[in-house]
């Protein structure tokens, strides 16, 4: 074997987890040729897929057939040794090996010369009385929503449930809470924190976006805890008592580190992974995506919990294990909310950034219309931003953040004003009207009809797009004229 | 593989006009009918009503086109630089074409045939460039040929062979615009680039059809749009994508056309899949709703248009971009559908007919490839001269340039019909390898930036003066007629080639009348994709033009009809299917960062040309000169007022030029006409691996306010 940072062992890459990180790893792995090196193990049975669209797919938005990443034989025509439908158990650094096991028990093991964590989270099963039976089994009611087979399952009882309550007010309890909605289910969600979306948004946006619910026609509880699933509905500690046909858990993930916890990995709130996106015990052993925590320098961190953070670390691993000299540095990250009807768009970590010396911020809040939006700025540049129920100029701003661009004093609170009006153009007899044919507003003024502007100027005959701008000169001419004859 | 078109009529009718010579505009692809009317010693332009392209219309750059007639610049005498002074002195033809001949012996002597290398343009007609092309290949024997096309379209023309197998500009009369539901321009800034064309936008939405633009700046023509979208400058590609993940998503897709028509679709189908609209939205700046709302226009309406033009197809990534909203029309089974399909909005004049004839280094006439043997027969057969003797493929335009004057590269170019010191990329540079050349020969009509350093300048004749035909870009093959006699001392590029050939002792039949020229490219190009046989002079005059494919038929069959649509049934792939290909969004080559924070972004305005040779002569066209385009937020952040003198600076350059500041364009970006010299000392060299497109369209760029001249 040789060094364990270069990139020229012929040993195997294998990826544990066949999620979105682990795929875009992959794809960059066959860009470099690497590809016949690499083995991928997945938990689920189905190909890998795009995760972040299943609420579309549950409000019948979208096709479940357009989220498949890559299919079995886009990996078996790159060499890639895809299997489905099997769980690590456990890691033995000292023999550089994995064990496995497949959906039939049968166990087996591999080994590694390079080994990549993308487990991903685990949802968390918040502490209902009830949700739960004595096998460790779900309530019949009660609905995980992560994985493909979740939404599948989900699916195909919604037509015979008509209440439902959502037990988590994060991005994906809303998006799950609004494709419920789409379906024509009642629906009302729980959430522990004081406001909604806590994580991302401050008590005023969470304030605007529950109101924005509240009028698409979904009740919203916030500060409350859902207790005890019993037959009449699910209980909150504050004594309400919601009537559900189902109950959607989407109260967050934990990162899935078991598998590096008992390998004697570091890990915090994710697998301490250092700048070359490795284990801080092992350089052997990456880890990428929601179960990976990057700390940085200064010793923060924390699991971004996002796809466009999971791909950039998916991009760059690839680049590190073909044995380029690249470090990882953090990533910016954009929480979009998807969801009908509900605009929400969390930059960076508006929240801490805040508080964060140096900072100002720049907001506008409009109760009246549910609207909330702020730009936190350091030294002119966007560190991070909060739009709720007005996603105009997100595009740009998005552009500004990710960019880094030093703006104006005047620029942030011209990102979140409306467009102003504009204001009727003056016309001088010295304005070029048609360009085509080069003529001013005064020669147009100088004719009595479009046939003799046609005859004399040409205007109109080219593009043809100061047609109406000419004949509405040519109008004033007559009524002016009229004017004048009164 | 066609639809053929009406039959021919019958009578011959008169050329279309009452009086005066039926020709077309000197300028862009559009090619506009116009007759030239003599009233004494004037030359008059007149609308020529009934050529169905433009019906009459104009714009100020043809209406003045007959203004470089008895310019004071026009040359009438060959050029030649003296040794000892470093000054050009007039000279005789003779002298001037003895001297080339000799040097070019003397040069291939001691270098071998590739040292001579020929660079044409895309404003030739379709008779010069073939004769460009054959010239090359026989007299000179050398692979070094290219031309400025591949600074136009040419990312077009490769995504449209990958897709097609067949490049067609447009594979549709332009007046089919009119007859669709929806038509989308990517990168088209038609009302100000070829204005008469935006008529028919006009037509298409009182008919009650929809205009999509998608541009960086909200340009006039995106101001006649129902939905305009401005992306971030090289994202044109990330938007497809978007649009057709929605397509995907909401099941909006032909999945019988995709199974019967094309191949490939399942990999793109896979690899859309992660890019969903709020990605999108992240990288393009265009918002998730709006991804959505050009994806919806597009699923309601069966008679869908999409058309790109530069502003899409001049990066680094511009095949692949191309290729990205040839699969969304193909994902909806537009192509070949009536009133609807995928099309490309050709550049220059002849950009179409130009790339068919043999002047790019990888083809021979009839768009064939240089590389296929029984094309190389073909050709070899009509030219005189064995397959063996024709050289293989020469290296594309910016490495043809950027070689000149190297170890490896050649040490004498003739340029025709380009002014490559404004058009090329990374100029500064290639101005400093024209500079190194033994020997640089500019056939043009005034002596341009590039003739300017040339060692033999060669006074040429110009539209008006010459006959030829140039194919328009929908694959129309046109005629432009002489109307006036071209002034003592000039002569044509076709006479200069004759001459040429004669002194380097080439026993080959370089004809100078171009009738009889074309006669035999209809010979060389019959059997290949661009099938001219069937083409006549008088055809065209009586048919107002011919579609390509026209082969020959039999003396005693029926002419060929020409071929006005294509795809009707199959396309030009061996499997008559179209190719889905997969394509990534790489991003443009070179991002913006703390030191170069903007986007710079080029183009054209109303009344300039190209690099402005012929159109800033011409005094009733303004002649503005450069200027920076910026919105009044970067204006404001930088202290810039209108009209402030700027300077905007690039990796490469740095270009001083008063400030425009205007509401319509994205504020992470500017803009920048490309017309005057300095424009393009600014752009970025970065190639597209395909087309050997440079990226014109988009690099990082700082701004500051002052700088002095």
């Amino acid at each position: 074997m040789s060094s364990a940072d270069g990139g020229d062992d012929r040993g195997r890459i294998v990826v544990v987890g066949a999620g979105m990180a682990a795929v875009r790893l992959v794809e960059g792995l066959v860009a470099r040729g690497l590809g016949s090196r690499v083995t991928v193990l997945g938990k689920e049975h189905h190909a890998p897929y795009n995760r972040i669209l299943l609420s579309a797919v549950l409000e019948g938005t979208h096709s479940a057939r357009a989220l498949t990443l890559r299919d079995p034989a886009w990996f078996a025509e790159r060499g890639v040794d895809l299997r489905l439908g099997v769980r690590v158990v456990r890691i033995d650094r000292e023999q550089r090996r994995v064990d496995l096991v497949d959906d039939l028990g049968e166990e087996s093991s591999l080994d590694w010369e390079r080994l990549v964590l993308a487990t991903g989270l685990i949802p968390k099963l918040p502490p209902i009385r009830g949700i739960v039976d004595a096998h460790g089994n779900l309530h019949p009611k009660v609905h995980a929503f992560r994985t493909l087979a979740d939404c599948r399952d989900l699916s195909a009882v919604l037509p015979d449930a008509r209440r439902a309550v959502v037990v988590g007010g994060g991005l994906l309890g809303l998006q799950v809470a609004r494709a419920l909605a789409g379906r024509g289910l009642e629906t009302e969600i729980v959430e522990g924190a004081e406001h909604l979306m806590a994580r991302q948004l401050s008590a005023p946006g969470g304030a605007a976006l529950a109101r924005d619910l509240r009028r698409l026609g979904t009740s919203v509880y916030t500060g409350a805890r859902a207790v005890r699933l019993i037959d009449e509905g699910l209980v909150l500690d504050n004594g309400f008592v919601l009537s559900a046909d189902l109950v959607v858990l989407t109260a967050g993930g934990r990162p899935a580190m078991a598998l590096a916890r008992d390998a004697g990995l570091t890990i915090r709130r994710g697998v301490v992974v250092d700048d070359r996106l490795a284990s801080v015990d092992d350089a052997g052993i990456h880890a990428i995506g929601d179960c990976a925590e990057f700390v940085d320098g200064q010793g923060q961190g924390r699991p971004t919990g996002f796809v466009a953070p999971a791909w950039e670390q998916a991009e760059l691993l690839a680049e590190i294990l073909a044995g380029e000299p690249r470090t990882y540095a953090g990533s910016r990250s954009v929480a979009r909310l998807r969801a009908t009807e509900l605009d929400v768009a969390v930059l960076g970590e508006p929240e801490e950034a805040t508080s964060a010396p140096g900072t100002e911020v720049v907001e506008v809040s409009n109760p009246l219309a549910g609207t909330y939006r702020k730009l936190v700025v350091r030294h002119g540049v966007i560190v991070a931003a909060t739009l709720v129920g007005d996603l105009s100029h997100v595009g740009l701003i998005t552009q500004h953040y990710d960019r880094g661009t030093r703006l104006g004093d005047d620029e942030p609170g011209a990102l979140l004003l409306p467009p102003r009006p504009t204001t009727p153009l003056q016309l001088h007899d010295s304005s070029e009207i048609c360009s085509c044919a080069g003529v001013t507003v005064g020669e147009v003024r100088a004719c009595t009809s479009l046939e003799q502007v046609v005859e004399t100027t040409r205007a109109t005959t080219g593009c043809g797009g100061c047609r109406e701008a000419v004949c509405s000169l040519l109008e004033q001419r007559t009524t002016t004229s009229e004017a004048h004859a009164i | 593989m066609t639809q053929p078109g009406t039959a021919p009529p019958r009578t011959r009718s008169t050329t279309g006009s009452p009086t005066g010579t039926a020709t077309h505009c000197p300028y862009c692809s559009l090619q506009c009918g116009m007759r030239l009317e003599r009233v004494g010693r004037t030359l008059n332009v007149a609308p020529w009503a009934e050529f169905p392209v433009n019906e009459g219309a104009l714009c100020r750059k043809g209406l003045t086109a007959t203004g470089l007639r008895g310019h004071r610049e026009r040359l009438t005498t060959p050029l030649v630089r003296d040794t000892t002074t470093g000054e050009f002195r007039a000279t005789s033809w003779d002298e001037a074409l003895d001297l080339i001949a000799s040097r070019i012996d003397t040069l291939q002597a001691e270098s071998g045939a590739d040292t001579i290398a020929v660079f044409g343009g895309g404003g030739l007609t379709n008779e010069k460039a073939y004769a460009l092309g054959k010239f090359t290949r026989t007299v000179l024997r050398s692979s070094q040929i290219d031309y400025n096309g591949r600074w136009c379209m040419s990312s077009a023309a490769a995504a449209s062979n990958k897709a097609f197998g067949l490049d067609r500009g447009l594979p549709f009369p332009l007046v089919d615009i009119e007859t669709a539901d929806v038509v989308v321009l990517v990168g088209s800034n038609m009302a100000e680039t070829m204005p008469p064309a935006a008529r028919h936008l006009d037509r298409l939405r009182e008919a009650g059809g929809q205009l999509v633009v998608i541009d960086p700046r909200r340009t006039p023509t995106a101001e006649r749009a129902d939905l305009a979208l401005q992306p971030v400058p090289g994202t044109d590609l990330a938007l497809a994508l978007g649009v057709l993940h929605h397509l995907l998503a909401v099941g909006a897709v032909d999945e019988d056309y995709l199974a019967e028509r094309t191949t490939g679709f399942e990999g793109v189908r896979l690899s859309v899949a992660a890019w969903w609209p709020e990605r999108v939205e992240r990288v393009t700046g265009v918002s998730a709703d709006d991804v959505r709302r050009l994806a919806d226009l597009l699923a309601a309406h069966p008679k869908a248009m999409i058309l790109t033009a530069r502003g899409a197809e001049q990066h680094a990534q511009g095949t692949d971009t191309v290729l990205a909203w040839i699969n969304v029309a193909l994902a909806l089974g537009l192509p070949g559908r009536p009133g609807a399909g995928y099309g490309c909005l050709t550049g220059q004049g002849n950009g179409q007919g130009g790339r068919e004839h043999g002047q790019k280094a990888d083809q021979l006439p009839g768009y064939r490839s240089i590389d296929d043997p029984v094309a190389r027969a073909h050709v070899a057969e009509v030219w005189g001269v064995t397959p063996e003797s024709i050289p293989g493929k020469g290296r594309s335009a910016y490495e043809l340039l950027e070689a000149l004057g190297t170890d490896e590269g050649s040490r004498a170019l003739l340029v025709f019909g380009s002014n490559i010191v404004v058009s090329a990329p990374n100029a500064e540079l290639i101005t400093q390898r024209l500079e190194a050349l033994d020997l640089l020969v500019v056939a043009d009509i005034v002596l341009s930036e590039t003739a300017a350093l040339a060692d033999v300048v060669l006074p040429v004749t110009q539209w008006a003066e010459e006959t030829g035909t140039m194919t328009n870009l929908e694959g129309r093959v046109i005629l432009r007629q002489r109307a006036v006699t071209p002034p003592e001392g000039v002569r044509s590029d076709l006479d200069v080639i004759a001459g040429l050939a004669t002194r380097l002792g080439s026993e080959l039949v370089f004809p100078t009348d171009p009738e009889t020229v074309f006669a035999e490219l209809g010979r060389a190009s019959a059997g290949g994709a661009a099938d001219y046989s069937g083409i006549t002079y008088d055809r065209i005059r009586d048919e107002r033009g011919v579609f390509w494919p026209c082969p020959a038929t039999p003396d005693d069959a029926e002419p060929h009809p020409g071929t006005p649509r294509l795809f009707a049934d199959s396309f030009g792939t061996p499997d008559g299917r179209a190719r889905c290909q997969v394509v990534e969004h790489r991003g443009p080559a070179e991002p913006t960062d703390s030191d170069y924070p903007l986007h710079l972004t080029t183009g054209r305005v109303l009344a300039q040309y190209q690099s402005g040779a012929q159109t800033r002569r011409i005094k009733d066209l303004p002649d503005t000169g450069a200027f920076v385009e910026m919105h009044p937020l970067v204006a404001l952040r930088l202290g810039i007022e209108d009209g402030n003198l700027v300077t905007l600076s690039t990796r490469r350059g740095e270009l001083r030029a008063p400030a425009r500041v205007v509401t319509t364009i994205r504020e992470d970006t500017v803009f920048v006409p490309f017309h005057w010299v300095g424009v393009n000392r600014l752009v970025n060299d970065a190639l597209d691996p395909s087309s050997r497109m440079p990226e014109f369209k988009v690099c990082a760029a700082a701004l500051r306010v002052g700088g002095h001249r």
